[in-house]
């Protein structure tokens, strides 16, 4: 089978055991989040943080419980790193630096996971498990809670609330993640991964050489890492360690985690909205933008344009053996397509149209399919936008499942939009035109500017994966790329649940002969245009100047 | 949104349709172009951002042009001139449209003659009074005007003498006339109804510019236009759009001055420099960019759109009752509209297969000269109107043949008679199945067909 080959059985493979994951694991979560029974475990939650589950929040309410938390928990993560060396499981750590330990609360808070520290050499197991990877499920159910609330705000009838956030959050890590959770670390543990506590050991290699082998609970947080779409790894390294990915088949399991949630969510929404179709309209458009990807990253991976690539045939730098081109190529641009951020092999070393395409996935605004939650809002918007180019045309009052799209809507839906290519655009611009921050470069040229501009682009999109070579520990750095992280979170957050208040409070206009249907293969192909023509226009000329100047020159 | 015939002044309801303004001619564009100059206003241009943002931008390149003229930088600006006195012509033109379609109504409306009173006290004679002739224009709010049996009531008012008969079925739609008379709540009358009977006399409520039809006039200059929701709307996310490209192209700048400083080989060129783009270039990119297009047409495309309906007079209140059309799936009528003629009207003929149209011209025009109801009369008119030449009297040759059209004959009533108007199409046999669906189809409107096989001399219900 030559590489061609089994690269694209790899992907068709994961391909259907998404498709089968829409159809259960949706039909499961539609269950999770839409049942009237609490759970005796949920009931004890609730009585522990002292709120009534049956209680519903307005969107104001619900967006200022998801502020709050979200406040506590990055002041949380941001105290335990300072205050590690004096906790248990220390193992002779110290406490992290103030810039790495801000820039990592709101890195994890943000399911962004963009690391800027080696995690087995500074932080400690405690550290490990009980802030990084609680913030692993905690900000991913943070995202579901959102898309959660945006369909609702869809499918309600003059209502004044969208659910109880905190309802809504124990729920979707209670019946969701933890079991899924669960099950695939066991699954994980089987297929040769790490699960310890104990601390480092010596060793000496078969060359001879002295070796530090840090173990620790690896198993554990990589399943939720990439279940999760958080992305933040144990090791430096992140899914390239043998620890965290020890061979073939844990590859392809995490490749298939990480797209399992975002692509099974299209499900709930089409259930909740009481028509299938429109949940298959919008994961058709999500997957035919990231098969394209994937495909595309492949393609050009597999048949790589560089000197040395040419020469010994293959582009082997900064990928595992174990895992291969393709395994490694799918993942990026997996990882790349979700808000994951976890990464097999440097993204550094993918040619300059790979490394273009890459970087294009989270510029799209990681939507196909997204982040977990992140992904399905943030398509839903475009289809916002989608449904009301084309009411346009038509001459009537956009409609989207019944809800009118009027200049309110269509205000937060635009501001939405403006937030990440603000964010994007003018970090890139500010990092780019001083020299001092241009020093943490370590390449020049288009590809030191790939480098800046991924960066941006990772952050400001909760992406959290490294193009590598930029030294980011600085203050500057740190700094600007964890306010990237910040707003890029929850100032869309913010106008997703204002968006969804406003909608829930709307009547439903029954559909008529003049109304767009929202279910159709056109309709799909329409949202995948709109997403990819305001993409193109806004980044390409950045784009032009680093990784494809890159590529074709 | 309201169906309007504008009121007449005369007495003969003649085309009930204004003349349909010819297609965008070069003289539109020429006398736009004064109106498209005067909008480079910035306070005028404030409204369409995008816009706003090309003219900032023409005139910053027109600054750097003449600082350093070079072929590119003087093409560029006249090109980016161009764009935006396209957008303003645009607009002019289709407002300009708008404004002869309000001169013409405005001209009836200065056609219409009042008769003031002079000297007037309460309780005074009504048709002994002194009157002067003055145009309905010229009147202010609390003139008293004298109105009599014939004639058409010049402007909004109370009447506080008299009683009178009016015809208000252009407003209200009700054909059967109305009693208004002093005192009590039946005293307001509007312009452009007409007095059937007797003679009024009227306190002028509403100063001139302020009535009934001024408000129409208004609302085709397009001087009251609303936005619509839809507008508005789409007006928010071209600026959206229009920011993230400023966005775009400011960014640009840092990053193409990293590009020029990491590639020594790259030579200065008009574009690039050792300090980064031009001004032009930057300008040129963002009008590229940003949705010029969409932007320049939209305000023309909301006055083309009502103008569209006025040549088939139809008045759309505001651009946002044009978008509501859209919305509409269910129609529910009661009753005739407002602001219309409510009575049925006579519009066309349409002979079946075999039947000449003189024939059933003359045919259509006897049977109802004996019928005394509305539509018998427009009957009669239109006929009238459309086979006669003008100052011709009753006698086409082609309709003395007809039988019963001499005058006077006896046979002429009695055919009248037996050919009264009927609602509902007569013919016999395959011509009365086919034809009659064919015409509904082509129009939906109600058709008065008359029966009869004018040759032969029968006529059949």
């Amino acid at each position: 089978m030559t590489p061609g080959w089994a690269a694209a059985a790899f992907i068709t493979s994961l391909v259907v055991a998404w498709a089968i994951a829409y159809r259960f694991l949706g039909a499961y979560m539609h269950r999770a989040v839409t049942s009237p029974h609490h759970l005796r475990v949920e009931k004890l939650t609730y009585r522990a943080i002292g709120i009534n589950p049956d209680k519903e929040q307005s969107s104001a309410g619900y967006t200022r419980s998801l502020l709050a938390l979200s406040a506590v928990s990055i002041v949380g993560v941001f105290a335990l790193q300072r205050l590690q060396g004096h906790l248990w499981l220390a193992d002779g750590m110290a406490g992290v630096s103030p810039r790495v330990a801000w820039n990592t609360a709101v890195s994890f808070v943000t399911n962004t996971n963009w690391q800027t520290y080696s995690g087995e050499s500074t932080m400690t197991h405690l550290t490990q498990m009980a802030g990084l990877a609680v913030q692993n499920f905690v900000s991913a159910a943070v995202g579901i809670a959102v898309a959660v609330a945006l369909i609702r705000g869809f499918t309600r009838r003059a209502s004044k609330t969208l659910g109880n956030f905190w309802v809504d959050l124990t729920r979707i890590i209670v019946r969701i993640l933890l079991p899924l959770a669960i099950l695939g670390a066991i699954l994980f543990l089987a297929a040769g991964m790490v699960q310890n506590l104990t601390s480092s050991i010596d060793v000496t290699t078969l060359t001879g050489a002295q070796q530090t082998l840090t173990g620790g609970p690896v198993a554990s947080q990589e399943i939720i890492k990439n279940l999760g779409t958080n992305g933040g790894g144990f090791y430096n390294v992140n899914s390239a360690h043998p620890f965290e990915n020890p061979n073939f088949a844990t590859n392809w399991l995490e490749i298939f985690v990480i797209g399992l949630i975002p692509f099974s969510l299209p499900y709930v929404f089409g259930r909740m909205a009481g028509d299938r179709r429109q949940g298959f309209a919008i994961v058709g458009a999500m997957a035919a933008i990231a098969i394209t990807s994937i495909v595309a990253v492949n393609m050009l991976e597999l048949n790589p344009s560089g000197t040395v690539p040419s020469a010994i045939g293959s582009s082997m730098e900064g990928r595992e053996t174990r895992l291969g081109v393709a395994g490694s190529a799918t993942f990026a641009a997996m990882t790349t397509l979700t808000s994951t951020g976890s990464v097999t092999s440097f993204h550094d070393s993918y040619s300059g149209l790979g490394g273009s395409v890459l970087t294009l996935n989270m510029m799209l605004g990681e939507v196909a399919p997204g982040g977990v939650g992140s992904g399905l809002y943030g398509m839903l918007i475009l289809a916002i936008i989608t449904v009301f180019v084309a009411g346009l045309m038509v001459g009537r009052t956009p409609e989207y499942l019944g809800k009118k799209i009027g200049p309110r809507e269509m205000k937060l839906a635009s501001l939405y939009f403006l937030v990440t290519p603000a964010l994007v655009l003018t970090g890139t611009a500010a990092a780019i035109s001083s020299p001092t921050q241009r020093s943490a470069m370590l390449n020049t040229g288009g590809h030191g500017f790939s480098e800046v501009l991924y960066a941006f682009t990772s952050a400001s999109n909760n992406n959290g994966s490294a193009f590598a070579g930029l030294a980011t520990d600085s203050t500057w750095w740190a700094t600007a790329l964890g306010l990237c992280m910040a707003l890029g979170r929850f100032i869309p957050i913010v106008l997703v649940l204002a968006l969804a208040g406003r909608l829930a409070r709307q009547g439903i206009t029954p559909q008529s002969a003049g109304t767009l249907p929202t279910s159709t293969t056109l309709f799909a192909g329409m949202v995948v245009s709109v997403t990819l023509v305001t993409v193109a226009l806004t980044f390409l000329p950045a784009l032009a100047l680093g990784p494809l100047a890159e590529g074709l020159f | 949104m309201t169906t309007i015939a504008p009121p007449e002044p005369h007495a003969h309801r003649t085309s009930r349709r204004h003349k349909a303004q010819s297609k965008m001619s070069g003289r539109d564009l020429l006398a736009a172009i004064p109106g498209a100059v005067r909008k480079l206003d910035p306070r005028t241009m404030w409204r369409n951002p995008v816009m706003l943002i090309v003219e900032v931008g023409a005139a910053f390149t027109t600054i750097l042009a003449i600082a350093d003229p070079s072929w590119f930088s003087i093409l560029i600006t006249i090109w980016l001139w161009a764009t935006v006195l396209f957008a303003n012509a645009a607009e002019a033109v289709a407002e300009g449209r708008g404004k002869a379609q309000a001169d013409s109504l405005r001209r009836n409306r200065q056609l219409s003659t009042a008769y003031r009173a002079i000297g007037w006290v309460a309780g005074s004679d009504i048709r002994a009074v002194v009157t002067k002739e003055v145009a309905a224009t010229e009147l202010a709010k609390g003139d008293i005007v004298i109105v009599k049996a014939g004639q058409a009531i010049p402007a909004d008012g109370d009447v506080i003498e008299g009683a009178a008969s009016i015809d208000e079925s252009a407003i209200t739609g009700e054909s059967a006339p109305v009693i208004r008379e002093s005192g009590g709540d039946r005293s307001a009358v509007t312009g452009g109804t007409r007095v059937l009977s007797d003679a009024i006399a009227i306190r002028v409520t509403q100063a001139p510019g302020a009535g009934f039809v001024d408000r129409m006039i208004a609302l085709v200059e397009g001087a009251n236009r609303q936005k619509t929701p839809n507008e508005i709307a789409l007006n928010i996310l071209l600026a959206a759009l229009t920011l993230v490209f400023i966005l775009v192209v400011v960014s640009i700048q840092p990053m193409a001055i990293y590009a020029k400083l990491t590639q020594g080989a790259a030579k200065d060129s008009v574009a690039l420099t050792d300090s980064g783009l031009t001004g032009i270039v930057l300008v040129a990119l963002l009008v590229c960019l940003i949705p010029t297009t969409i932007g320049a047409l939209l305000s023309a495309i909301g006055i083309a759109g009502m103008d569209r309906l006025v040549q088939r007079n139809v008045l759309a209140t505001s651009g946002r009752a044009v978008a509501a059309a859209g919305d509409v799936s269910t129609l529910l009528l009661d009753k005739t509209g407002t602001i219309t003629f409510g009575d049925r009207q006579a519009r066309g003929q349409r002979p079946a297969a075999g039947v000449e149209v003189e024939d059933l011209v003359a045919c259509a025009r006897l049977a109802s000269l004996a019928d005394e109801t509305p539509e018998g009369r427009s009957i009669v008119t239109y006929v009238e109107s459309q086979h006669l030449g003008q100052g011709d009297s009753y006698d086409l040759p082609r309709l003395r043949d007809a039988p019963g059209t001499e005058r006077g004959d006896s046979r002429t009533a009695r055919s009248a008679r037996r050919c009264a108007p009927v609602d509902r199409c007569c013919f016999r046999g395959r011509v009365a199945q086919r034809e009659p669906r064919r015409w509904g189809r082509r129009g939906g409107h109600r058709f008065l067909a008359i029966a009869g096989d004018a040759r032969r001399g029968t006529r059949r219900r």
